[in-house]
C-alpha cells in the first residue's frame, strides 16, 4: 500500500463525531466534535437540519432505501477511483468553519473547499480521518461556546438527542 | 427510447407537506412531477435561479469533486418509476471512460443543473405517470404554490 502522497502536517489534531444535537427552537442543529485521543474537548458547530439529519444518518449507519447526497458522492468517488483521504476545518472567518476535502487518485491529490458538515458527512461513510488545526482550535468562537454551555445547562433536563421523523 | 425533459416548474404541494418537480419535454406533451423533500428542493430552486450562496451547498461540492478531477457530467435518465419512488442514472465522464452512478432523481437533478447537462425520461418512465393524475394535482394547487420558476 502506497503512502497517501502527503501526510497530515503537525498542528493538526484529530476529533471525531460525538454526536449531533437538536438546537431547541430553531431548524439548526449542533454537531459535537470530540477529540480522538479521548482528551476532553468537545467542539460544537451550528449546521442545518439537512446537513444534521445526513451525519446523523451516516453515524447510525441507516440504510436508506435511495442513496442519499452524501451517498451518492460517496459513488461518484468510488465510480472514479477517487480516495477521501482526510478532511480538515481548516478555517474559521466571521463564525464560520471552512473544510477542506483532501482526495486522492493514482497519487494525485486534489483539495475541495467544502462545509464542515458535508465534509464530515462523506468523511463518515468513507471512514476518512477528520483533523482540526490547532490554530482554528485557538480561535474558535468561544462566545458562541459559552452561549451554547448555558443552553445546554438550561436544557439539560429536556435536551436530546436528534430524533428524525 | 428517452425523451428530453425540461424543468418546468418547482411547487410546493401542500397536502404532503413537500415539493413537486414539474419535468415537461419541449412539445409540452409529456409532464413528469417528482415529488422532493424540502432539502432537495432548496438544492433545485438554488440551481435554477442561479443564487450564489456563500459557501458550497451540497451538490456545489459534489460538483467540486468532479470538477477536482475533470470528470463530466453528460447527462442524467431518470429510468425507472416504482411505488412512486423515481430512480436516476447520472452518467459521467472521466478519462474518457463512460461511468453510470445511480441516484435519486432530485440529487441527479440538482446535479445536472449545476453541470449544463441535459436531463432525459426513459419512455417506460413516462408511460406509467398518468398524466391525470397531475392535472388533479395542479387543479387542487393554488396560485401562491406555484414558484417563479415558468420558463
Amino acid at each position: 500500500m502506497e503512502q497517501p502522497p502527503s501526510s497530515p502536517d503537525q498542528g493538526l489534531i484529530a476529533y471525531k463525531v460525538d454526536r449531533v444535537l437538536d438546537e431547541t427552537n430553531t431548524d439548526t442543529k449542533i454537531l459535537v466534535l470530540s477529540r480522538q485521543d479521548g482528551q476532553l474537548d468537545t467542539f460544537p458547530i451550528w449546521i442545518g437540519a439537512a446537513e444534521g439529519h445526513a451525519i446523523k444518518l451516516a453515524l447510525d449507519t441507516t440504510l436508506t432505501p435511495r442513496p442519499m447526497s452524501h451517498d451518492l458522492i460517496k459513488s461518484i468517488a468510488e465510480h472514479l477511483n477517487v480516495h477521501v483521504r482526510r478532511i480538515v476545518i481548516g478555517d474559521v472567518k466571521n463564525s464560520t468553519y471552512y473544510a477542506t476535502v483532501y482526495l486522492e487518485n493514482n497519487g494525485v491529490e486534489r483539495t475541495v473547499d467544502a462545509r464542515p458538515s458535508d465534509a464530515i458527512s462523506l468523511a463518515l461513510r468513507t471512514n476518512a480521518p477528520l483533523y482540526i488545526t490547532e490554530d482554528v482550535l485557538a480561535r474558535r468562537n468561544t462566545a458562541n461556546l459559552d452561549l451554547w454551555l448555558a443552553k445546554q445547562d438550561k436544557n439539560s433536563m429536556n435536551q436530546q438527542e436528534v430524533r428524525e421523523s | 427510447m428517452i425523451t428530453q425533459m425540461h424543468l418546468k416548474g418547482l411547487m410546493f404541494d401542500p397536502y404532503n407537506n413537500a415539493y413537486i418537480v414539474v419535468l415537461r419535454d419541449e412539445e409540452g406533451h409529456e409532464m413528469l412531477p417528482i415529488w422532493v423533500g424540502k432539502a432537495e428542493a432548496g438544492a433545485i430552486s438554488m440551481a435554477l435561479e442561479n443564487v450564489a450562496p456563500p459557501r458550497p451547498m451540497t451538490h456545489d461540492f459534489m460538483k467540486s469533486v468532479l470538477d477536482a478531477y475533470d470528470a463530466k457530467v453528460i447527462s442524467v435518465v431518470i429510468t425507472d418509476l416504482n411505488e412512486n419512488t423515481y430512480f436516476a442514472k447520472i452518467h459521467l465522464m472521466y478519462e474518457d471512460s463512460e461511468y453510470t452512478v445511480d441516484a435519486r432523481p432530485s440529487d441527479a437533478i440538482a446535479l445536472a443543473l449545476r453541470s449544463n447537462a441535459p436531463v432525459f425520461a426513459k419512455e417506460t418512465v413516462l408511460n406509467k405517470q398518468s398524466s391525470e393524475e397531475l392535472e388533479q394535482w395542479l387543479e387542487n394547487l393554488k396560485p401562491e404554490d406555484f414558484g417563479k420558476l415558468d420558463s
